[in-house]
């Protein structure tokens, strides 16, 4: 039996190879299919992975309090955002920091030196919130943060950018012509997610800056807060953590309680969710058009083996009169149409993988060949053979050997 | 009882209206180990006669009985071993697959009769010396003359030591000195082997070589004579 599968095995090799030309063009459908299969996949799944990285380390147990930017316009008086919102969030249960945000760009100079820096003003819940830490000197202090003190943290690669090799603590540089004491450096975090960028940027206490920070704004001193960044100590309770929050921010507004929200909270796992999810609707679609390939090439293959078996008419009458049975015959078929596609679909894996590596090279993008991916395509293709083989064998096998040896 | 039986063996076709008898009541008996030719004018029915016989086709009504086996209360795709294990076929347009090479084209029956690959090959080997094409065992149809070519097609008919052998016009496209060769092979295989052998034929001095005649006409056996 083993011998008689591998003489019909052997039977359509050969005939295979006797047309090479057609072979190579009738897997090519195949070819093609299968590689976009593995590259789409794992440039999608790269893709995800590096949504999540790149938000992993932002935290998701974040949320963001501000105002709406596009507000309902049955809200007539909307309120700022606060410090007695900050102070109130603090007061919930289960929240770790909340703290002011408020961001604007200056240019900063020391000597000749000028340099344009993101500047945050904030107060030290900011550093719980983030996880920073300061590796030289020290944070602002309460009496600082009281004093509209003019202190400034800096972030390290800001400050290798304007002290060079110069020690940066204790220096004084000037920001919208307002002398600030260095008193901290940062340590590098090497995150340049979302939100800011501590690495290359600085931060003053909110009390200074709600004051001095306000060129081309109102001439008032208490500019608004443009977020309050809230910490929650778990991630799993964020939901209902929003609902404290929302009625905490509520109350200090004066909402009446049939009245809308004039603020809005946002929190990363949506975003991430968001961003996953587009992710993934892109990588489904590229799939599906890998798969139409796929399928087109399984026609392809149908469409030869249907010539093949009308070509070879004779021949399968000649082997019905030596003793073939129509499942020898069958069988035959079969094994050429798998054959076909099972070749076609180990050079589609080799190529998926060479343009995965090209991708991964020359798009910087850090794909990742998914095994599961090279395991469907296979099993594809080597379905494909079947499914679109099973009807041309069954046609084959279906000849009465008188007729097939009478064809012409 | 006789190798072949049949009895009041029927072939009609429909051609639209029309109803075409190719064979109209048909009883024959052939032995173990005859030489039979059939002759007859085209379209008297011998062809569907021999494809009957041969097991490639079923006729519309009649009994035939070959080797103790009922053939035609047996369904056409159980048939495929029967061809394999009593019958070798020899065709006038030769009939071997192009791709493959003599040694090859001898070997397929085996293929379908689950012989070990090793026994295949020496079994071949064998029967492609006693047709006297040992040496071009490895050449491809078409690289062999038309009366090699026959010589490998018999080949390929005695390599599962069938009783029976089909010869359908065997020299048909063959000249006279290769008609030769190949009707003497045939006498060797029937007087030296015992081979049953029946030969379809229009041409009288090929009919010679057998040691029995039947005459078809109309899709009837007209004559049937033992030579001496």
């Amino acid at each position: 039996m083993i011998d008689t599968l591998y003489s019909i095995f052997k039977i359509s090799l050969k005939s295979i190879f006797a047309n090479k030309m057609r072979a190579a063009l009738t897997s090519l459908g195949i070819i093609i299919g299968v590689a976009a299969v593995i590259t789409v996949f794992a440039v999608g799944t790269a893709t995800k992975k590096s949504i999540s990285d790149r938000f992993s380390n932002m935290g998701t147990n974040i949320i963001f309090l501000r105002q709406p930017w596009d507000l309902d316009e049955s809200i007539s008086s909307p309120k700022d955002i606060t410090m007695d919102d900050v102070l109130a969030i603090r007061e919930i249960e289960g929240v770790s920091a909340a703290a002011p945000y408020i961001q604007d760009a200056f240019s900063v100079k020391y000597k000749n030196t000028s340099v344009g820096l993101s500047v945050l003003a904030t107060d030290t819940d900011i550093f719980k919130a983030y996880d920073w830490t300061v590796e030289k000197g020290r944070s602002f202090t309460e009496k600082e943060i009281s004093d509209y003190a003019q202190v400034m943290v800096i972030g390290a690669t800001s400050a290798k950018t304007i002290f060079g090799d110069v020690e940066p603590l204790n220096k004084t540089v000037v920001l919208n012509n307002i002398p600030f004491t260095v008193v901290g450096v940062t340590q590098k975090t090497g995150s340049s997610g979302f939100g800011f960028n501590i690495d290359e940027g600085a931060l003053i206490p909110y009390t200074t800056g709600k004051v001095k920070m306000n060129t081309g704004w109102s001439n008032s001193d208490r500019r608004a807060l443009d977020r309050v960044v809230i910490k929650v100590e778990d991630f799993n309770t964020i939901e209902n953590m929003k609902v404290d929050i929302s009625n905490a921010v509520r109350n200090t507004h004066h909402i009446h309680p049939l009245g809308k929200d004039d603020f809005q909270l946002d929190d990363f796992a949506s975003f991430v969710e968001q961003a996953k999810s587009t992710a993934t609707t892109m990588s489904l679609f590229l799939g599906i058009i890998g798969a139409v390939s796929l399928i087109v090439g399984g026609i392809g293959v149908m469409n030869i083996m249907l010539v093949s078996v009308t070509e070879r008419t004779r021949e399968i009458g000649i082997r019905m009169a030596i003793g073939a049975t129509s499942w020898n015959i069958r069988l035959q078929f079969l094994v050429e149409s798998m054959t076909l596609s099972c070749m076609g679909g180990l050079i589609g894996i080799i190529l998926g993988i060479i343009f995965t590596l090209f991708v991964a090279k020359y798009m910087s993008l850090s794909a990742e060949l998914s095994v599961w991916a090279i395991l469907v395509s296979a099993g594809f293709s080597a379905a494909t053979g079947i499914f679109f083989g099973y009807y041309p064998a069954y046609k084959a096998s279906r000849l009465t050997p008188i007729d097939a040896l009478r064809y012409e | 009882m006789s190798l072949i039986d049949t009895r009041d063996l029927y072939k009609i076709y429909k051609l639209g209206d029309v109803e075409v008898r190719a064979l109209n009541g048909v009883s024959v008996s052939i032995e173990q180990g005859e030489f039979v030719a059939v002759m007859g004018p085209s379209g008297s029915g011998k062809s569907t006669f021999m494809n009957i016989l041969g097991c490639l086709d079923k006729p519309t009504a009649g009994k035939y009985i070959l080797d103790g086996i009922d053939v035609t209360a047996t369904n056409l795709s159980k048939l495929a071993g029967v061809r394999n294990r009593k019958i070798g076929f020899v065709f006038q347009g030769f009939n071997l697959i192009k791709r493959t090479t003599a040694i090859e084209n001898v070997e397929l029956p085996m293929i379908y009769n689950q012989t070990p690959a090793k026994e295949r090959h020496q079994k071949a080997m064998e029967a492609l010396e006693a047709v006297g094409l040992a040496q071009r065992a490895y050449h491809l149809p078409n690289q062999l003359s038309g009366g090699q070519q026959q010589r490998v097609a018999i080949a390929r008919s005695l390599v599962c030591d069938a009783p029976i052998i089909f010869a359908d016009e065997p020299t048909g496209n063959l000249d006279t000195k290769m008609s030769i060769e190949v009707m003497e092979l045939f006498t060797r295989l029937n007087k030296e082997m015992g081979k049953t052998i029946i030969l379809i034929t229009h041409e009288p001095d090929i009919a010679e070589y057998a040691s029995r005649l039947i005459k078809f006409k109309d899709g009837q056996k007209i004559s049937d004579e033992v030579k001496k």
